[in-house]
């Protein structure tokens, strides 16, 4: 892979399933040794995003790579990407433990390593139960392992946080942080806004199967418009005063939430004589910023 | 040889192999007990009639053909295909190492069954007073269900490769095995060719052919043929196509 270049290519795919476009010529590159979060609403394509860049499906058009080469074309793959999809992908009669080695073998993994992955994601004392017994937690935790045998530098994930519960989640998150403290790069796809804005550096946003935003989540969080916080004994009058000059703000008592910057709305209020007990800019999130990129717009 | 080790170990690794050994043990008993208690004493002295009892054995190949369905269509059922991809994403290798796998399973299994085949008609004839006549004109349907049983797993492999979904594979088989080969001897002579007719040939071995049933090495090509057309067209659907996942 040329020096710069990400550990992950997407150039201008596009993915259709007879009538409907599910990737509409979609470009972005995942730096390597980064969290990269791949947000967007249902049916955006995410899930599609990556099952074509693992090879599970053939792009219509355009291209997606792995350190450089096609998924396909990997000598190694599983010791190149670790990947985590759906919790579901068991045999249920077959033991945690048989489920390891046969990828491991396929992959022409040592044996030794099914172990020491089990041991990693805490699942050594269930590694002979069937994972069809498995509760949902523990299948995901196994994915994990199953994605860690090759000791890849790169895991991709499609919604691993799905059905876990806090415990789980934090487990995940705190596993993620570790594997990119170390060098890794993990690109994860998710729609727990909460969870994407405390773990990735950068996001890539995609709706309707394009890309609508590639940035690093401080500067889109820094982006969003935040609302401001008044507090004022007169807060009837300044609401009527914004609504004349075309702010929108919603009244609770004497408190408001002003769509506007904070200058603009103290402004106003010295204009008018209104006091104000309280000004606060209410800083922007991520989830903001998501709900803004990915509006539909009015009827 | 990887993906081939981890498809034998796929096959181990679940209760499906024990399921259908003992269903093929427990019908080979029923068959070979109703066929030998059946007939009388001076028929079963016959070596054409020792030979033919021999031929039970290859009832493997009906569970083979299954077994080779349900070794692809179980992946699609599971999901576990998504994984198998991920570890060898060359299709066409995995499928390959599937189809080496069936036939190696299927070969043990008609092992297995050729075996139990033999010691289930030993005890019936001693408990009727009678020998059996072990030469190579007896034993020849015991190799013949063993190859008829490798092709059949061939074909299994092909047709789960075609259809993914294993109820709609299993329904086909069974299908055609109850209904389509019937069918099919309205046909005449060109029934012969028809896919269990050819296999059942392999089985009986018979050095020369007839009107309704081909000689040995013809009917293993023509089975051989059906290996080729079912895996060749199994194969470039898997290959040609995605692999099925949910989430958008």
């Amino acid at each position: 892979m040329a020096d710069g270049a990400g550990v992950i290519e997407v150039e201008h795919l596009t993915k259709r399933f007879r009538r409907a476009t599910a990737v509409d010529d979609l470009s972005f590159s995942v730096p390597r040794g980064r969290i990269t979060g791949f947000l967007g609403p249902n049916g955006a394509g995410k899930t599609t995003t990556l099952r074509v860049l693992l090879g599970l499906a053939l792009p219509t058009s355009g291209r997606a790579s792995v350190a450089g080469r096609r998924y396909r074309e990997l000598d190694a793959p599983l010791q190149t990407v670790g990947a985590v999809l759906e919790a579901s992908n068991y045999h249920p009669a077959r033991s945690g433990r048989s489920h390891l080695r046969v990828l491991a073998t396929a992959a022409g993994i040592s044996p030794s390593r099914v172990d020491q992955v089990l041991g990693k994601v805490e699942l050594s004392g269930a590694a002979k139960r069937r994972v069809g017994g498995y509760s949902l937690g523990m299948r995901q935790r196994l994915s994990v392992a199953a994605a860690l045998l090759g000791e890849p530098e790169l895991l991709v994930l499609d919604e691993p946080a799905n059905g876990l519960d806090p415990e789980g989640i934090r487990w995940l998150r705190n596993f993620l942080r570790s594997f990119a403290d170390g060098g890794g790069t993990v690109f994860v796809s998710s729609h727990v806004l909460a969870e994407v804005s405390q773990l990735a550096d950068e996001v890539v946003i995609i709706h309707r199967g394009k890309l609508v935003a590639h940035e690093p989540v401080a500067d889109l969080v820094a982006q969003a418009v935040g609302a401001t916080r008044v507090r004022s004994p007169r807060a009837a009058a300044l609401l009527e005063r914004l609504r004349v000059v075309g702010i929108e703000a919603e009244a609770d008592g004497d408190r408001l939430a002003v769509h506007a910057p904070p200058e603009r709305v103290g402004d106003l209020a010295a204009e008018a004589g209104i006091p104000l007990h309280e000004l606060v800019a209410d800083t922007g999130s991520l989830e903001e910023a998501f709900l803004e990129l990915t509006a539909e717009p009015q009827a | 040889m990887n993906a081939l080790r981890a498809e034998l170990l796929k096959a181990v690794t679940t209760r499906l192999l024990l399921w259908l050994g003992l269903g093929l043990l427990a019908f080979l008993l029923l068959v070979l007990s109703i066929h030998i208690g059946s007939e009388n004493p001076d028929g079963l002295g016959e070596l054409s009639r020792q030979r033919s009892t021999f031929a039970f054995g290859g009832l493997a190949a009906v569970v083979a053909v299954l077994l080779g369905a349900i070794l692809v269509t179980a992946e699609y059922a599971h999901g576990t295909i998504n994984q198998s991809f991920l570890a060898v994403p060359v299709r066409g290798r995995l499928l390959a190492a599937k189809l080496g796998g069936a036939l190696l399973v299927a070969f043990v299994l008609a092992l297995l069954a050729d075996a139990a085949t033999l010691v289930i008609s030993e005890l019936w004839y001693s408990g009727r007073g009678l020998s059996l006549h072990l030469g190579r004109d007896t034993l020849a349907p015991f190799l013949g269900a063993v190859g008829a049983s490798m092709l059949a797993a061939g074909i299994g492999v092909g047709l789960g490769a075609v259809f993914r979904r294993q109820t709609g594979a299993i329904v086909a088989i069974l299908l055609w095995l109850l209904i389509g080969e019937g069918a099919i001897s309205a046909a005449g002579d060109t029934a012969r060719y028809a896919p269990g007719r050819a296999l059942a040939a392999v089985v009986a071995a018979h050095s020369r052919g007839s009107t309704d049933m081909l000689a040995v090495w013809p009917a293993a090509v023509v089975g051989f043929l059906y290996v080729a057309i079912f895996c060749g067209a199994g194969f470039l659907v898997v290959i040609g196509s995605d692999v099925p996942g949910s989430g958008d």
